[in-house]
């Protein structure tokens, strides 16, 4: 590890140790529980009353549930990033990284199965899914493999988290009757052993090989659900890739963000530090570019031929109607990100959070641009509806379910923030103890 | 079967009541004989009756009604269809005129729900210098339907007499049919139909679309229910310009009610073609090109004004 | 030519408004039916009586269901009783003659039929008749596929060859009858008959080849609806050609192509499989951590 910072054992559980919530923290909750359970009326009233209370309407049937769900999907690819993908290469440095992403992922994978229930028009039927079940559909390719995802990711974060059950148990008396049943039920069995860790071992290494297959299917088989379709804007052979690129960038910056509030939150800036922000900016810009790269191919194929069908919808997102959210979505959610972050200067943590925050923001508004401008250019033309059935606004009832579903996100990470260490505290001590004997090794050479 | 035979003979020469109903689906082994009302099934009542010759005759009672009494299609048989059959439907653009009526006929049975069309009528122009004309459009129901192919749930669903149907007791709701047409033919029931009490009760039928339900999708059904009862699909009634052909591509007949044609005659004389047929979803729906018309375009533009409140 | 629009526009919103006065005019009163009977004689044997109930309701005719009508043969009287229907969804309803009216009917050549409805709450009593005079059809076919009708009328006890009748040849087709040539209709000559070349080569028939020819007078204000039916195997023979039972990406769930199954599950059990070996090495452990503390 590259930062020298030499602590004693015992500081570092300390720093680590799941904390409870300050003053800050309690807002953070209640602010997180008020906004869903807002949702959850807005919710109560689409169940009452059906789908009629969004401004979903027969052209644009699909909405921001829709965009949402995606923007979930995408984040969760963020697990097998940093943990999969980091961990297969040997990038050591992404240790203290690998449980935040890990529970952004779950938490995600999370929402996004629970928002595309909420965007059924008869979710009381949900289980027909089951009964009934067609592998022909890529919505049944979808739900097996949500599912699958979700398991993995669970497993991806178990694993590594028992050898900090242990660590947690020790200190019995910090942790409150409740939570010590809890560590006890989910880890008590963690003895540390050499079997235990050798076994421990093969199945993380096991799980980043698998998490990274089924993370390319999960996003690719979510772009399906567009690219299946005859629709201009989504069908391209392109869009598995473009897909999958983007989910990356948006992940990496939702990293970003979540590293900057908890290294602030629990001052956690010796675990976390300027090193990491200056790693992940650079992998941002990388990710960034490559987005961009998948966008002029989206986008600059079809306007140069600019098909008939095609040319509505292309017109639309460059001059019309979605222009200015188009834009914004290329700009702040690729191109200012690059342009900060190529700096060195622009990968010190708060500009990289800003950076990370306008990916971040720019991913929502452009998976909206992927879902709702195509629905509203069909083939045949829009004639005799309702002149609500020609535009897509959400209704407040769809802000709030949308805007609850990602304070549910953060409230579920919040919260696996709070049960466990943020930054994994054994991998952690043993880097540590690794770092220790180089330096000893080193000063012995040195002599 | 001999004993089928003799009935079936007994039939033909008792008179014809019940000529035009299209055989039910139950799997007699001689569906597809001519004259093949042969699933009427005699009940062994006998009724008399005066003969044109002024004799009593003895007739079973089964083959006095005008339409036979075929028992209500239960949900497994309306997923198969109706067998032997391949329905075909012809849209002469030459004759719309953008009354309407087939869309208010279809609303009007099917208990549409306010504001929201199965059967549409578009003004299309399809380029800048070329004539403009009316189009009507319904399901296409498509040999190869890219709404069935990403179904989750099997809801809709493509028959053996090749009508697509959906099943709105086992819709989901997911929408991805909807986005899934390229013809734009499903409509959603976005809140509960606003449709009477009575009608909203009856359990669902696939082959009459009735009652539309919250939170499932809606779409033309080629009305398999007038069908089985030897009847015309509502649109075509409806129209009065007798734009709708409608018939079975099995027997190669169309009509509209009033004027028959054959088929492979008709499509090769006028030159028929499908909507977008490059996508390769290959409707069930021919169109005839709106040539020698009869109403021009501009007749069509005052049923316009009605609807844009 | 806007002007004249205009006009137009000034004149139909006149009659809409007048019209719409007249239609309040009904409204407080009751509605009239219009009743059309319709006689048929179908193969010669049992003749029936179609009964279509029709009411003008804002300008236009709707089809009345569930009207009472009582029918009667010549005479309205409960002894000329035909029988008592209700129409159907369609404003329809048919009725044979019983053989309680053979004293009346067989003597005769030439018939009343009458509809009377008592009225309701809704609808003016009234009352419909047509009158026909007894005739028949006869089909056969001539081996270079002529198709030959005779139409008969009933004079006194003979049945007598009919000139000048309109018959159509057709083929009795799922819900139409398709001509069997480009002309709609032959006049019958002297002898009563009338023929037409079937020119329908290759229709399709039934799984034998067969399909059923129909001869019939429509409509005819003197004799009403005749028809008479052949079965000959002038058609192609029917192939059942369907791709219902195939699997296919747009068939059931039971039928999923092979490819994509094979694709689908061994994709699923080989990630599946890998989950359960990992679940079942966290048991491992689980047991691992278990004897290690009982041993201590």
């Amino acid at each position: 590890m590259e930062n020298s910072y030499s602590a004693s054992e015992e500081k570092i559980i300390q720093d680590l140790f799941p904390q409870k919530f300050n003053r800050k923290g309690i807002l953070w909750v209640i602010g997180l529980s008020l906004v869903c359970l807002i949702g959850l009326f807005a919710y109560y009233r689409q169940l009452r009353y059906g789908l009629v209370v969004t401004a979903m309407r027969d052209y644009a049937s699909w909405g921001i549930y829709i965009s949402n769900f995606v923007f979930f999907v995408a984040i969760s690819l963020v697990g097998s990033l940093i943990t999969a993908v980091f961990r297969l290469a040997h990038v050591e440095w992404s240790t203290p990284l690998t449980r935040i992403s890990e529970m952004i992922a779950v938490a995600a994978i999370l929402f996004a199965s629970i928002i595309i229930i909420v965007d059924m028009g008869s979710p009381e039927r949900f289980y027909n899914l089951f009964l009934y079940g067609r592998v022909q559909s890529p919505i049944i390719w979808d739900v097996i493999v949500i599912s699958t995802y979700f398991v993995i990711s669970i497993l991806l974060l178990y694993y590594p988290l028992l050898p900090d059950i242990k660590i947690l148990l020790q200190f019995k008396e910090k942790n409150g009757s409740r939570l010590n049943k809890f560590y006890s039920f989910i880890g008590s069995f963690w003895k540390g052993t050499k079997e235990q860790n050798r076994l421990s071992r093969n199945a993380l290494h096991v799980l980043s090989v698998t998490i990274i297959p089924v993370a390319f299917c999960i996003h690719t088989v979510t772009s399906w659900l567009f690219a299946t379709t005859y629709r201009p804007g989504w069908d391209s052979t392109n869009f598995g890739a473009y897909f999958i690129s983007g989910a990356f960038l948006v992940g990496a910056g939702s990293v970003i963000v979540a590293m900057y509030i908890l290294r602030n939150a629990y001052s956690l800036e010796h675990y976390i530090t300027r090193g990491h922000f200056e790693k992940m900016g650079r992998i941002v810009v990388l990710l960034a570019l490559l987005y961009l790269y998948f966008n002029v191919n989206e986008y600059l194929v079809p306007a140069f031929k600019m098909k008939k069908s095609e040319d509505a919808h292309l017109t639309g997102l460059f001059a019309g109607e979605f222009a200015p959210l188009f834009w914004f979505a290329i700009l702040v959610g690729m191109i200012l990100p690059i342009l900060i972050l190529i700096f060195r200067r622009g990968r010190r943590p708060l500009p990289a959070f800003i950076a990370g925050i306008m990916v971040v923001i720019g991913a929502w508004f452009k998976r909206y641009l992927i879902v709702t401008p195509t629905l509203l250019h069909p083939f045949l033309p829009m004639h005799n509806v309702p002149e609500n059935y020609r535009h897509y606004f959400p209704t407040w009832e769809e802000w709030s379910i949308a805007i609850a579903s990602l304070a549910g996100c953060m409230l579920v990470i919040t919260i696996l923030c709070r049960i466990f260490p943020i930054v994994p505290i054994q991998e952690t001590l043993t880097e540590h103890h690794h770092q220790a004997i180089l330096t000893e090794q080193n000063h012995e050479i040195a002599k | 079967m001999n004993q089928e035979n003799s009935s079936r003979r007994e039939f033909l020469l008792t008179g014809l009541l019940a000529a035009g109903a299209v055989a039910g689906c139950s799997s007699k082994k001689n569906a597809f004989e001519a004259g093949a009302d042969s699933d009427i099934i005699a009940t062994g009542k006998k009724v008399k009756l005066l003969s044109v010759d002024g004799d009593i005759i003895e007739v079973d009672e089964a083959y006095l009604k005008p339409v036979p009494e075929l028992p209500p299609v239960s949900n497994s048989e309306a997923r198969v269809g109706i067998d032997g059959k391949k329905f075909v439907m012809v849209i002469d653009l030459s004759r719309c005129k953008n009354l309407r009526k087939c869309q208010e006929a279809c609303n009007h049975m099917h208990h549409v729900n306010p504001g929201q069309n199965w059967v549409k009528v578009y003004p299309m122009q399809d380029a800048e210098h070329t004539a403009p004309y009316w189009q009507p459009t319904t399901c296409m129901h498509c040999d190869e339907p890219p709404c069935v192919k990403v179904c989750p749930v099997d809801a809709t669903f493509k028959r053996k007499d090749g009508i697509v149907l959906i099943d709105s007791d086992r819709c989901i709701g997911c929408r991805f049919c909807m986005a899934a047409c390229p013809y734009s033919t499903r409509v959603f029931n976005w809140s509960a139909p606003d449709i009477p009490e009575e009608i909203a009760k009856q359990p669902y039928s696939c082959e009459s679309s009735v009652p539309q339900k919250k939170g499932t999708v809606g779409k033309c059904d080629f009305c398999p229910d007038m069908t089985r009862r030897g009847e015309l699909p509502h649109c075509v009634s409806a129209c009065p310009n007798g734009t709708f052909f409608f018939g079975d591509m099995n027997e190669d007949t169309v009509t509209n009610g009033s004027d028959t044609f054959r088929f492979s005659d008709l499509i090769k004389d006028k030159a028929g073609y499908r909507l977008m047929e490059d996508l390769g979803t290959k409707p069930s729906v021919y169109y005839l090109p709106p040539v020698s018309r009869n109403f021009p375009y501009e007749s069509g533009l005052e049923n316009e004004t009605k609807d844009k409140s | 030519m806007r002007s004249l629009n205009r006009n137009i526009a000034f004149l139909a919103s006149f009659v809409f408004f007048f019209s719409s006065l007249v239609v309040f005019a009904q409204d407080s009163t009751k509605n009239s039916l219009n009743i059309t009977l319709s006689f048929y004689n179908e193969n010669n044997k049992i003749p029936y009586l179609g009964v279509k109930v029709k009411s003008k309701i804002d300008g236009k005719f709707k089809q009345i269901s569930s009207i009472p009508l009582a029918l009667y043969l010549d005479a309205d009287s409960t002894a000329n009783l035909i029988g008592k229907v209700v129409t159907d969804d369609n404003g329809q309803a048919v009725a044979s003659i019983p053989p309680s009216l053979k004293g009346k009917w067989s003597p005769f050549t030439k018939h009343d039929f009458i509809a009377v409805f008592d009225g309701d709450k809704k609808y003016e009593a009234t009352k419909a008749d047509v009158s026909i005079v007894r005739a028949k059809i006869s089909i056969d076919t001539s081996s270079d596929k002529k198709v030959l009708a005779t139409v008969y009328e009933l004079q006194d006890t003979n049945w007598v060859p009919l000139k000048g009748v309109d018959v159509g040849f057709t083929i009795r087709r799922m819900d139409a009858y398709l001509n069997i040539n480009e002309t709609p209709t032959f006049s019958t000559d002297s002898t009563g008959q009338a023929s037409a070349d079937f020119k329908r080569d290759n229709i399709p028939g039934d799984l034998k080849g067969n399909i059923v020819l129909v001869a019939k007078v429509d409509d005819n204000d003197k004799y009403g609806n005749l028809t008479a039916e052949k079965i000959v195997p002038w058609g192609s023979k029917f192939v059942a050609e369907n791709n219902f039972d195939k699997r296919t990406l747009f068939a059931t769930r039971n039928k999923a192509p092979i490819w994509l199954l094979i694709l689908a599950y061994s994709i699923a059990l080989s990630v599946w499989g890998t989950l359960l070996i990992l679940i079942v090495n966290l048991i491992k452990i689980k047991k691992l951590g278990i004897q290690q503390s009982s041993t201590h």
